[in-house]
């Protein structure tokens, strides 16, 4: 299996700085994302990966081979592509079958071949069919079967999910998580969309403006994010002003918040002075138990929106708003006042100027 | 950006408006001096440099203090007016026209500054971004990028398609302009291009022998109304006649294109199929046609005769401008039909919904969203009737551009003179500058195609009984006229129309003719060749157009891409007979004392090889356009997928692209054949020198040139051959091959 390593890749179309001195380390075997806003550089980070843009700067080494300046046909990814780029002249089977017989594979193989492979993504009595006679997921899973069937060293997917309905989406979602894994094929995915992200995703990259802002596994990301841009991006958060008091421990801090007066303590990934952000995720605020002795703060409910699997409750705290999600069991009554805890582990504090 | 320029000067705001009326008081002051003291040419001396610096001067004054000009950039109907003036105004000064039209060019020019301090002051603008924002990056970095998308294929389709271009196109021009330069022996380099401007013969300001552009004269005892125009020089006859032709094609297109595709009434159908009737190329008998139409035995003769008691006749420069009027506006209504039927109908609705109606709504927001796209019809019908040597043929008017070119040619000298050169250069010129000017502005209004994708179905309504009766009582007749031509060609050749007469006798109606083209050895030798001419060149354009469709759309080369996409468009500027010169002088001077050599005299010259090059490079751009829009229609995607499974380029471009163009390809080929088989110019000069290699369009034009009667019902016969391709043409591209797009157009 192929390791991925990106060295100060850069991309530049005209004025604009596509990809950024990118840094990257796929492992052999991973399910790695790319997740930013569209324009960010992802899409053509993959491309760099696949051979189809060259970078001005950089290498990409596959293993410990420098691949940056290797023809796209002899990389041996195989990518799947948003518009999913089947060929509308060729039936599902050679579709599929177009990269074995590229290969000189017997033709006896290479029916066998796609004939397990229409097995994976349950397509078998389609051979016949012409893309256009096939529905958005169907096409999906040929164009899905196509990159598989070759046995590629790394797979690439460039939001392959995106034209798909919601309810497809999920289900595609775990079928493609179940395959990888099964397969363990180096994967690189790309997405805007959080939650495909954070579900299917071994480790995450956050992309903004060519740059890549944070790499981690998907709690990591989303509970500690490093800075406002992926706190943002990822999830909703309440983000407030703070001044540093001191530390507070291992790795955290205590944190004046003057908006809802008083200090919390909270983590922080550097040894941070003066004035912060403080990032509060919605679910991380929950109701006081007697256990709970810090980070102990009085609230009223704004309002309340019951959201099926949630209660989404405004709260004002002191000058402070914010969003805090509750059980759906929750029974509140508006202008209720209420004593909330936030567990210092899921409050970060971050650079004010990041 | 032009917002916070007028706020910047929200006191005293000038705008455009205020800049134009600095050139009208000029003007005015012009006009004044030139009443009080008329010059027959040239300049009036210091008083009228006056004039020009006020034109000049103010307005940079005006822009200076914060005048508004942006108009001359973003609004349709200013930014037009500004590229008009970039052409007049040089013109004017040039030709040495006084009087009135050149205070219109000092009443414009305050347009053409702001316009010139416009442009310079973006692209400084542009300039100074782009220098702030560049990335350096180590050439050999760069170097290595570029060959990396630059496989042995594509880099071959780069390579060959730039060669054979500048090898039979960008060569061949250039000798005509070095041999434009070839003045008479003691005078200065320029003295060609100072008679064209200058010569009495060229530039007629002034008449010596004062002459009616009409007069009667008495025929056989009745009195006989001739037509003729005024003659105003070689030079001004070619250019006023080209302007009245394109203004007036344009208006006739834009109206029957506007009814035809917004309004609804009994047998719209069959009127827009008759629309298109006359746009069946048949060279020369076309012209001839409607010179029988208008001449003394025509229709509009024996109306005039019955009403006023004398007959007509339009002949010589007016003749010219009638036929290629007739046979020129469907051009613009193809296009203005396209442009049309592609405005966004949500766009006009709204404007109704803001309480837009009638003629306002058509001014403000139907017209200038079809703009673009009726331009580019109208700049076609310029160029074509710029170089048309079919109807100066026909109507024997030797006094135009085109004529005196030919002329050259047909002295049987041997030898071209470098006055014609020049004259070929001034044509390609004026071409090339209205080609130039067009495609900029309609590159700058692109936004007809705002709202992409969707398809909608186009606005049309009922017609009142008002509507009806104009449609019925003027629209159908014009219709109907302007196929008249086409109608008589297939009468004649069918006999039912005799030769010099307009009369139909159905009685004499008989095949014999038609056939007589695959009977008579000598008439087959002419279908033949143009057939086998005519399918080579084909070939060989549709190779050539694949090979420059695919390396433009797949490579992005500074300057190199951009070149070579330039290079296949421009033929479409180049007047047909600039192509022969170009020619001419390239094959004498390069392949000189070989085959391929025009002077080699008439046993050796292999006319057959030159022909099928020049029809190859003259028609490119007909085919180009439709493969290119098929590459365009093959997303890059699906050939990354392929390559990303391992084909090669050449795999890719075999086995993905070519079948899924085919259906373009094959319809840029029957384009192709089209206007290679109807192809004059080149073929009446160069084909002249090997007549026994001539195509069809060589004896058409000989029969009109010798003035044989006989012929004339052969030539008829060719003509409806041609029509018959065009017919099984249009019939399978729309039928067969499910494309609609226009025909004709840039």
């Amino acid at each position: 299996m192929t390791r991925i390593r990106l060295v100060n890749v850069t991309k530049v179309f005209g004025t604009t700085v596509a990809v950024d001195h990118v840094n990257l380390e796929i492992e052999s075997g991973e399910f790695f994302t790319i997740i930013g806003p569209s324009g960010c550089g992802k899409s053509t980070t993959l491309r760099i990966i696949a051979g189809f843009e060259v970078p001005e700067e950089g290498q990409v080494f596959f293993n410990d081979k420098d691949v940056t300046f290797v023809k796209p046909y002899e990389r041996g990814t195989a990518m799947v592509f948003q518009n999913y780029a089947l060929w509308p002249h060729m039936t599902v089977y050679e579709n599929i079958a177009y990269g074995l017989r590229l290969r000189g594979l017997p033709e006896e193989e290479i029916k066998k071949r796609v004939k397990e492979v229409l097995e994976l993504v349950d397509l078998v009595g389609h051979e016949n069919r012409y893309p256009i006679q096939l529905s958005g997921g169907q096409q999906q899973r040929v164009a899905l079967a196509r990159a598989l069937v070759v046995e590629p060293s790394v797979l690439l997917l460039d939001e392959p999910l995106s034209n798909l309905d919601a309810k497809l989406r999920l289900e595609m979602r775990e079928e493609l998580k179940n395959l990888q894994r099964r397969l363990g094929i180096t994967t690189v995915y790309v997405t805007h969309d959080q939650i495909e992200a954070l579900s299917m995703s071994d480790r995450i990259a956050v992309m903004n403006r060519g740059r890549i802002l944070q790499v981690g596994k998907p709690d990591e990301l989303y509970f500690r994010p490093r800075n406002l841009f992926v706190a943002d991006f990822l999830g909703r958060s309440n983000i407030l002003d703070g001044t540093v008091v001191g530390p507070a421990g291992e790795g955290q801090l205590l944190v004046h918040v003057p908006s809802i007066g008083a200090d919390l303590v909270m983590h922080a990934y550097e040894n941070l002075r003066g004035k912060v952000k403080v990032i509060i995720r919605p679910e991380s605020i929950v109701r006081a138990r007697p256990e709970h002795n810090i980070n102990l703060i009085d609230a009223r409910v704004i309002n309340t929106m019951f959201l099926g699997d949630k209660l989404e409750v405004r709260l004002r705290v002191g000058e402070a708003s914010l969003i805090a999600y509750f059980p759906n069991n929750e029974r509140l009554g508006v202008d209720e006042t209420i004593r909330i805890h936030i567990p210092p582990d899921r409050v970060v504090a971050l650079e004010a100027s990041g | 950006m032009a917002g916070s320029i007028a706020s910047d000067s929200l006191e005293r705001s000038y705008d455009i408006r205020h800049v134009l009326g600095t050139g009208i008081i000029a003007a005015t002051l012009y006009y004044l001096l030139y009443y009080v003291e008329p010059v027959e040419r040239g300049s009036l001396g210091p008083e009228e440099a006056l004039a020009w610096l006020v034109a000049i001067l103010l307005p940079l004054a005006l822009i200076a203090r914060g005048a508004d000009v942006s108009k001359v950039r973003f609004s349709f109907g200013w930014s037009f007016a500004a590229i008009i003036s970039y052409v007049y105004v040089p013109l004017i000064l040039l030709l040495g026209v006084p009087g009135l039209p050149r205070a219109v060019a000092i009443a414009i020019t305050p347009l053409m500054v702001a316009a010139f301090a416009y442009s310079l002051k973006e692209f400084i603008t542009q300039y100074r971004a782009m220098k702030s924002k560049q990335i350096r990056m180590p050439l050999h970095r760069r170097i290595r990028s570029t060959l990396y998308k630059l496989d042995l294929l594509l880099a071959s389709f780069l390579v060959g398609g730039l060669t054979i271009l500048t090898v039979f196109l960008l060569i061949p021009v250039l000798l005509i302009l070095w041999n434009a330069f070839t003045p008479p022996i003691g005078q200065p380099f320029y003295a060609n291009f100072k008679r064209i401007f200058t010569s009495y013969e060229y530039v007629r300001l002034i008449e010596l022998t004062p002459e009616k552009p009409w007069l009667f004269i008495n025929e056989g005892g009745t009195r006989l109304l001739l037509i003729k125009g005024k003659n105003y020089g070689i030079l001004l006859n070619s250019m006023i006649n080209s302007v009245i032709v394109t203004s007036v094609a344009t208006i006739l297109g834009i109206i029957v294109a506007f009814v035809l595709s917004r309004y609804e009434f009994p047998g719209k159908r069959i009127l827009r199929v008759l629309a298109l009737i006359p746009l069946f190329v048949t060279p020369f008998v076309n012209s001839y046609a409607i010179k029988l139409i208008f001449g003394p035995t025509g229709p509009i003769s024996r109306i005039t005769e019955i009403l006023f008691g004398f007959r007509t006749q339009i002949d010589g420069l007016a003749g010219v401008t009638l036929a290629q009027i007739m046979a020129f506006y469907p051009i613009v209504y193809l296009n203005a039909y396209a442009a049309f039927t592609s405005i966004d109908p949500s766009l006009e609705e709204q404007a109704e919904n803001l309480g837009a109606r009638g003629f306002k709504l058509f001014r403000t927001v139907t017209l200038p969203l079809a703009l673009p796209g009726i331009a580019a019809g109208s700049i076609i019908v310029f160029i074509f009737s710029l170089e048309d040597l079919g109807a100066p043929i026909v109507f024997s008017e030797r006094n135009l551009m085109s004529y005196a070119i030919y002329q050259n040619f047909i002295n049987y000298t041997g030898t071209i003179l470098p006055e014609a050169a020049a004259l070929g250069f001034v044509m390609l010129a004026l071409a090339l500058v209205g080609f130039l000017a067009i495609k900029s502005y309609v590159g700058l209004r692109s936004y007809a195609m705002l709202s992409k994708g969707g398809r909608w179905k186009p606005r049309s309504r009922k017609l009142g009984p008002l509507g009806l009766a104009a449609v019925y009582l003027l629209l159908l007749p014009l219709v109907i006229f302007t196929m008249m031509p086409q109608l008589t060609v297939t009468m004649m050749a069918l006999n039912i129309v005799p030769a010099n007469t307009f009369k139909i006798q159905l009685g004499e109606a008989t095949l014999r003719y038609f056939l007589a083209l695959f009977k008579d050895p000598h008439l087959f030798m002419y279908v033949r060749n143009t057939l086998s001419y005519a399918l080579t060149a084909v070939v060989l354009a549709v190779t050539l157009s694949i090979i420059i469709a695919y390396a433009v759309t797949r490579t992005r080369i500074r300057f190199v891409t951009g070149f070579l996409d330039a290079l296949s468009t421009i033929p479409l500027a180049i007047p047909g007979l600039v192509v022969a010169l170009g020619y001419y002088y390239f094959f004498s001077s390069v392949f000189r004392g070989t085959s391929l050599d025009p002077t080699s005299g008439p046993t050796v010259f292999q006319a057959w090889i030159v022909l099928i090059l020049a029809y190859t490079i003259r028609k490119l751009p007909f085919v180009v356009r439709s493969v290119y829009a098929g590459v365009q229609q093959v997303h890059e995607n699906l050939e990354e997928a392929a390559m990303n499974l391992g084909a090669t380029r050449r795999q890719t471009v075999f086995g993905i692209v070519l079948p899924l163009i085919v259906a373009y390809v094959v319809s840029g080929a029957i384009v192709g054949f089209i206007y290679i088989s109807t192809e004059v110019s080149t073929s009446i000069t160069l084909g002249a020198i090997r007549p026994d290699q001539a195509p069809m369009t060589f004896y058409m034009m000989d029969v009109f040139l010798g003035g044989q009667l006989e012929g004339i019902q052969y030539v008829a016969a060719m003509g409806l051959l041609l029509i018959l391709f065009q017919l099984i043409a249009i019939i399978i591209i729309i039928y067969g091959l499910k494309q609609s797009y226009a025909f004709i157009g840039a």
